[in-house]
């Protein structure tokens, strides 16, 4: 065996490729951890690109890519001897199977051990040298040896052990490489299972298991690791990894043991028994017909065609790709039935967009990775079987065989995508969604995607031509890939040098595929252009007979570049030239580019020179009149209309400070209606300094009237704009309409940006005691509340939305006019929504005659009505116990507009709700679904309250007044009408949200009371700490306090109320003896570790039971980055015992609060029914990390005695 | 037709002299390249056959050279390799039809009839629908000879076509390659001096690169006859006769050495005068050359 071993090092050692591997995968590393180069695994911002979660990260990404190299390796130490013929010679000598497998196996798994430590010692390397470019030290850690360790022995290595297992047996018993890349495919798609399977709240254990690479199993171990246990835990065999890794290594123990039972040790190659023929009496003197040869175009072409078909039948004969079509339309099904797709889990419906997203989302790097891998095989095909010098001797141009390759792999790939197409029918009928929208499938399958496959198939081609071996094309194909993430770094973002980019961007049943399928087009223009040289170097290039040097390759492609192939070059050239000229004209020359690092050190450029203005003393706009002229065919737009400001302050104001919109899109024109002279403009930022002639005095007003012109030119190269499209135009006046003074939106927040571009590390927010921060509201201090009137012209096809209450509405030709007007002040936040809308009105009838009827709209795409009553239903609930326990209803009438999905939220202004198409107008709600548009709805009608009658100030924490609120009105109203297990359904996502969130923490994370704009603690944790807050305190209590808030703070200008205000609301309604949770919940970062170690029921007599539980409580404090500190309990916790009722469903027997002041509690209850299970905190009111535990299954306890 | 070999030299990376200044000029007909392994032959067959490029030298068919326009030379080539492969899960017949598409057999019923009659010529008709995977060595070597013959080439080329047959496979493929057409330069490179004296009008002797011989093989004969002496020796003395004689062949019969001396005398007692056979010619010729690469010039 020892032998054996020897051999397979040695031959590996002798070969050049086996450097190459290692050398590829050790400069990744290096590059990963050398440079910020590659940020994995949610390393940046405090997470330290040498944290163990981080080197596990980039490892497991590139171990993934490793599968080429593995297979290269592992899959062929025994096809070779095949190949090689030598197996005969092999097996005749007196070589024991087990030591010839072994001896096989094992030499090659110390060479793939040997070239895939290249990881380790590349980012270790990456770290300890002293690069000249290693300025970014306070994104690492002292070096420790365990940090890279860790990741590598728990993930790297056994992933090494399990793929060479599986692969080595498919490649012995397979006896074909294709073998080999079907495992590798089958695996990879475990993989993409298991990441479906993450994203569903339910599936994240068989996630982790189902997953060979253990990732999975990575992502559920970390998945509430705070930034200070990511940067410090390492990994061990424990837990859901154990599992996962003895699961796999199984399997790859299963498949060794299956190879060596079933190698065969005899020389057949699996070919067919030999027959000895009987008589052959065919006539061996027959006269050979005539026949004529033939070479002209029209005789290619008949080639061509021919070849073609044959290359096809080879493809799809291959039991691989049965296989691998196959299970990918398992893949496909799989994913429709088993994971949700949009928040709290809820299913999408399935409409032809959905299921073509599905097909797409979960195969696109797939399509890609067969791609590669087949035009591998086919150009190699006749090299492989040996049949190259008959087929190189024959008189065929070499255009005429690649073509037909070519045509053949397109042809294998529009088969794989009408299979699948196929599903996404199937799956559509089966889930009852009957409308097949065709186009969608032709379009997005038949020629976005196939336009990919066909483009990479070419650049196969062409790499495996050129570069004349195998797997080092395989590995050039990776290399190629991964350069992206170079170019990315080297601020080369355009999408002319990302091969194979065209976005059909997403799809939208509003707007289609709108304005995207331009650039889409062109794109591809591009591309096949560049594609078109490729493929004409492969022909020129092409290896033909038995010279495979560089030089006499070139010298015969010389011989072989006649006219029409010269033609056939400068035509593509010049393809790609013109249309990437093209292309550079309308994204650089008619709009602006701007790679990411331009566009952050101009942000910071603002700040620089700007920022000195942020807190000068400006006029206030009161009032605001628009008309706004949309034109929807050609995404233009113009608004014209005046401001009335008015100085609010005691001093005279000289100067006005007016940001115009930097969209570079926009042209804005200003005019005072009196003296002024423009004293200094900055160009670059749209920022213009007037000065007045005649200061403006306190208290009194001046008029600014303004024109934008919104064009829409060529199309950009990103980012394109999806505000003013087709179908759904929707803006807000922050983005177009010009502002007061500075704004401080453009600055850069992250503190890495902040530090590349040499500025200070700041807070991210104001104070919350900050004076300047509470004379002006979260809408910014150009405004307190304004008046407004606006009129919106727009398409006669479309109905066009803004604030305020209709007062006329004409048609002028094809245009229509819609006149709103708002009779109460508001505050200065405003859209513009215009589409093409069905209506569907209601009225809510309030609970008292005092007040006003409310007239409820919502505008929606024809057919997106499944739930538009569940939204109506939202609105009337909602307004009933908002109007009920907070105030009356400020408004006569109450809309909600569609939107496309680009975007998806949902925004309240005033008595108008521009809603995402992608969250809640397509959801399928069943019944033990979280009715997410009635939440939505809930939640944006609470904000009437909550942003609009109560204007928190623009400081730290203020999202605790506004979301963290709606968050809580919201749950209310659900609680109300709906039942107690779909409110713990929410509580459970919202947990997770939360938990999840601060492991993506950037900066620090806040309590609750300081939030800056973290949405993971201002709605989730909210949600969380709000539910918790009421069932302590008392509903009613805590909606008595809001009641006082909004009738002390409602409806008010400057100074605006922040969190410490709100909290001495809820403190006066809170029992002494529970003060303490107010601090828990707003004032501190807490955590519980609640577990329930023991639980027992004795029967006492009939109908009394006695429950005996055990249960330990922890309670933590967490610092910014969350390090915990246990600190002593004094607390009411819940204790419950639930029993089951006829439906199967949990029934609570038992919920008390119970003081606990230590760690370890013992407590007894009675109940009179026969209990199920029982524990401390069930319900999960409190924020636990693993809440999974509070609650065990009883036993009943016999009498011993 | 005529082939026209010239000055052709081929040296390989790792140093082997492949062909040294090779000069044959073939004519229509049978003409059989004979040489031991390694002697260059399927070098010389593959430049022919336009899949290698020598260092120097030109070879020119007719009006085409060989070397530039290899379009021109594959449109009327057949060439079976010495060792090659085919698609296992592919019936013969389909294979077959592919190859006749590459070679321009376009008109499709023109196509299945060739297709048909060469599978019979080939005794192969009764395998057609049977996958190459499943065939033998010799059904191999003649679904290899089918696709050669398609289209009726003026220059077929079999490299070492008959190694590995047995005997009855062997004389059906020299049968089959003695029917093909009269006006054709087939080229046929061997090791089995048996193979040219049945089939060959021309031959050349090729070893280490260089031709030692070319003419006709019954010429060839004559040149030697009378010169070449037998003798059955005892083992142990055969080392003695070797350093003693112009030893140029040794077999055994019935387990005993038989050497063949080359010699214009008779070279000792108990020689007998052999009838010169073809064998004797070319063992004669690699001999003489051994001995001129083993002995240093003065």
């Amino acid at each position: 065996m020892f032998e054996f071993i020897k051999f397979e090092v040695k031959y590996r050692l002798n070969r050049p490729v086996t450097y190459i591997y290692f050398a590829i995968l050790l400069v990744l590393a290096f590059i990963s951890t050398s440079t910020d180069i590659v940020m994995a695994g949610g390393s940046g911002g405090k997470v330290m690109e040498n944290a163990p979660v981080a080197l596990a990260a980039i490892m497991g990404a590139f171990s993934i890519f490793g599968i080429f190299i593995i297979s290269a390796v592992m899959g062929v130490p025994v096809l070779r001897d095949f190949e090689h013929k030598t197996s005969s010679m092999i097996f005749t000598t007196p070589v024991r199977k087990f030591n010839y497998l072994g001896g096989k196996f094992l030499g090659s798994l110390i060479i793939t051990i040997l070239i895939m430590s290249g990881l380790l010692w590349g980012a270790m390397l990456g770290q300890v040298l002293p690069w000249p470019w290693h300025d970014y030290t306070d994104k690492l850690m002292p070096f420790s040896f365990m940090a890279y360790w860790s990741p590598f022995s728990v993930f790297i290595i056994p992933n090494i052990l399990i793929l060479s297992a599986v692969f080595f047996s498919g490649g012995t018993l397979g006896k074909r490489m294709v073998v080999v890349y079907a495992q590798g495919i089958i695996l990879f798609m475990g993989y993409l299972v298991a990441g479906e399977f993450l994203s569903e709240l339910d599936n994240k254990n068989m996630a982790a298991l189902i997953d060979p690479f253990g990732f999975g199993a990575l992502e559920v171990t970390t998945q509430y690791w705070t930034v200070a246990e990511q940067n410090t835990l390492l990994f061990d065999f424990s837990g859901i990894i154990l599992q996962n890794r003895l699961i796999w290594l199984g399997v790859g123990l299963l498949s060794l043991v299956f190879t060596f039972f079933r190698f065969s040790y005899s020389i057949s190659d699996g070919g067919g028994r030999k027959k000895k023929k009987a008589g052959e009496d065919s006539d061996i003197h027959m006269v050979i017909p005539q026949i004529n040869q033939l070479f002209g175009f029209k005789a290619q072409l008949t080639q061509i065609l021919s070849l073609s078909k044959f290359y096809l039948k080879w493809l799809v004969k291959q039991g691989p790709f049965l296989f691998i079509a196959l299970a990918g339309m398992i893949l496909v099904f799989v994913i429709a039935f088993l994971s949700g797709t949009s928040g709290y889990d809820v299913e999408l419906h399935m409409t032809s967009s959905r299921a073509v997203r599905m097909i797409v989302g979960a195969f696109s790097l797939f399509f890609v990775i067969i791609v590669v891998f087949y035009t591998g095989e086919i150009v190699w095909k006749e090299r492989d079987i040996k049949m190259n010098l008959i087929y190189d001797a024959l008189p065929h141009p070499n255009f005429v065989v690649l073509a037909s390759k070519f045509i053949g792999m397109v042809l294998m790939s529009v088969i794989l995508l009408a299979l699948l197409m196929l599903c996404g029918i199937v799956i559509q009928v089966i889930k009852g969604y009957t409308f097949i929208e065709w186009n969608i499938y032709f379009t997005t399958l038949f020629v976005d995607t196939l336009a990919l496959m066909t483009l990479y198939i070419i650049l196969g081609l062409f790499i495996q031509t050129i570069v004349n071996h195998k797997f080092l094309g395989f590995g050039l194909m990776f290399v190629f890939y991964v350069s992206f993430i170079v170019f990315d770094e080297l601020g080369i973002e355009h999408s002319m040098f990302y091969f194979a980019r065209a976005s059909l961007g997403q799809y939208s049943e509003m707007n289609q595929y709108g304005h995207y399928f331009t650039p889409f087009s062109w794109f591809n223009v591009y591309w096949f252009g560049l594609a078109g040289v490729f493929y004409a170097m492969a022909i020129l290039m092409a290896v033909r007979g038995l010279d495979t040097r560089f030089r006499i390759r070139i010298n015969l492609g010389g011989l072989r570049l006649n006219k029409q192939a010269f033609i056939s070059i400068v035509s593509a050239i010049a393809v790609f030239i013109l249309s990437g000229a093209f292309i550079f004209y309308n994204t650089n020359v008619v709009n602006e580019y701007r790679n990411s690092d331009d566009q952050k050190a101009r942000q910071a450029d603002y700040e620089r020179q700007l920022k000195q203005f942020e807190f000068l003393n400006q006029p206030k706009i009161t009032d605001t009149y628009v008309e706004v002229d949309i034109f929807p065919e050609i995404r233009d737009f113009t608004a014209s209309g005046y401001y009335i400001l008015r100085n609010k302050s005691d001093e005279p104001i000289s100067e006005i400070h007016i940001q115009r919109s930097p969209d570079f899109q926009v042209i804005t024109e200003l005019n005072f209606d009196r003296d002024n002279e423009l004293k200094e403009q900055f160009h670059e930022f749209f920022y213009d300094i007037y000065e007045l002639s005649q200061p403006l005095a306190p208290d009194s007003v001046l008029k600014l009237d303004f024109t934008v012109d919104f064009r829409t030119k060529g199309f950009r190269e990103s980012g394109s704009n999806t505000d003013v499209i087709y179908n759904g135009t929707f803006f807000n006046n922050t983005q177009y309409f010009p502002g007061i003074g500075y704004y401080s939106q453009f600055e850069l927040s992250d503190d890495d940006d902040r530090e590349d571009n040499d500025l200070e590390v700041t807070e991210r927010m104001l104070e919350r005691d900050d004076p300047r921060g509470i004379a002006q509201s979260l809408f910014g201090d150009d405004a307190d509340k304004i008046q407004f009137e606006i009129i919106v012209g727009t398409d006669s096809s479309q109905i066009a939305i803004a604030p305020g209450y209709l007062q006329r509405h004409w048609k002028e030709g094809d245009r229509s006019y819609y006149h709103y007007k708002m009779d109460t002040p508001m505050v200065n936040f405003y859209s513009v929504v215009s589409a093409d809308y069905e209506i569907i009105r209601d009225r809510w009838i309030p609970p008292s005659d005092t007040l006003p009827e409310v007239n409820l709209e919502i505008y929606y795409h024809k057919g997106h009505d499944y739930n538009t009553d569940r939204m109506l239903q939202g609105m009337k609930e909602s307004l009933s116990y908002y109007t009920l326990n907070f105030s009356p209803f400020q408004f006569r009438q109450l809309r909600i507009m569609e939107f496309p999905r680009y975007r998806t939220f949902a925004q309240s202004f005033a008595n108008t709700v521009p809603f995402s198409e992608g969250i809640g107008f397509i959801q399928n709600i069943k019944t033990d679904d979280v009715d997410l548009p009635f939440y939505v709805t809930a939640h944006e009608v609470a904000h009437q309250w909550w942003g609009h009658q109560v204007t928190e100030a623009g400081v730290k924490g203020n999202a605790m007044l506004s979301e963290t609120l709606s968050q809580y009105s919201a749950l209310m109203v659900m609680k109300k009408n709906y039942p107690p297990e779909i409110i713990k359904e929410f509580l459970r996502h919202e947990l997770n949200s939360y938990l999840t969130g601060r492991t993506f923490e950037r900066k620090k994370e806040m309590p609750l009371e300081f939030v800056e704009g973290q949405g993971y603690i201002h709605y989730r944790k909210g949600s969380l700490v709000m539910y918790a807050l009421q069932d302590y305190v008392g509903e009613d209590s805590i909606n008595a306090a809001l009641r006082r808030f909004v009738k002390d703070w409602g409806f008010k200008e400057a100074p605006y109320p922040t969190s410490a205000d709100l909290i001495e609301y809820y403190r006066k309604v809170t029992p002494d003896s529970l003060q303490y949770i107010i601090d828990d919940m707003f004032r501190y970062i807490t955590l519980f570790e609640n577990k329930t170690t023991d639980s027992y029921y004795e029967e006492i007599e009939e109908d009394q039971y006695k429950v005996t539980l055990t249960v330990d409580a922890i309670k933590y404090r967490a610092d910014s980055l969350g390090t915990e500190t246990e600190i002593p309990l004094q607390d009411w916790i819940d204790i419950g015992v639930f029993a089951e009722d006829e439906d199967g469903e949990d029934k609570l027997l038992y919920l008390q609060k119970h003081k606990i002041a230590q760690r370890e509690n013992t407590f007894e209850i009675l109940v009179n029914e026969k209990p199920l299970k029982a524990g401390i905190d069930p319900i999960n009111k409190l924020i636990d990390r693993n809440p999974g535990d509070n609650v065990k299954d009883l036993e009943l306890k016999e009498d011993t005695i | 037709m005529h082939l026209s070999i010239k000055n052709l030299s081929k040296t390989y990376g790792n140093g082997v002299k492949a062909l040294i200044d090779v000069n044959l000029e073939i004519p229509i007909g049978m003409f059989g390249l004979l040489g031991p392994n390694g002697a260059g032959k399927s070098t010389l067959m593959r430049t022919i056959a336009t899949l290698q490029e020598p260092d120097t030298g030109s070879v020119t068919l007719g009006d085409i050279d060989v070397l530039k326009q290899k379009e021109e030379v594959r449109k009327i080539l057949g060439y079976l390799p010495q060792e090659f492969g085919v698609y296992p899960k592919v019936t013969a017949e389909e294979l077959l039809d592919h190859v006749a598409v590459l070679k321009g057999v376009i008109n499709g019923r023109e196509r299945r009839d060739l297709v048909q009659a060469l599978l019979q010529k080939t005794n192969l008709y009764a395998h057609r629908k049977k996958n190459l995977g499943g065939f033998s060595g010799g059904m191999k070597q003649r679904f290899g000879i089918a696709q050669a013959l398609i289209s009726e080439p003026k220059l077929i080329i079999v490299d070492e076509p008959t190694a590995g047959l047995d005997p009855a496979e062997r004389n059906r493929f020299l049968n089959l390659l003695s029917e093909i057409g009269e006006n054709t330069v087939v080229i046929l490179s061997t090791h089995i001096v048996d193979d040219v004296k049945e089939l060959c009008t021309q031959m050349a002797i090729i070893h280490h690169g260089e031709v030692l011989l070319t003419g006709n093989p019954m010429d060839s004969i004559r040149g030697i006859e009378g010169k070449i002496w037998s003798k059955s020796v005892p083992k142990e003395e055969l080392d003695s006769y070797k350093e003693n004689f112009n030893v140029i062949s040794e077999r055994l019969i019935a387990g005993t050495p038989e050497i063949h001396v080359y010699s214009d005398t008779k070279p000792g007692e108990g020689f007998i005068n052999e009838f010169s056979d073809l064998e004797d010619v070319y063992f004669s010729k690699i001999k003489q050359s051994a001995e001129a690469v083993a002995t240093p010039q003065l």
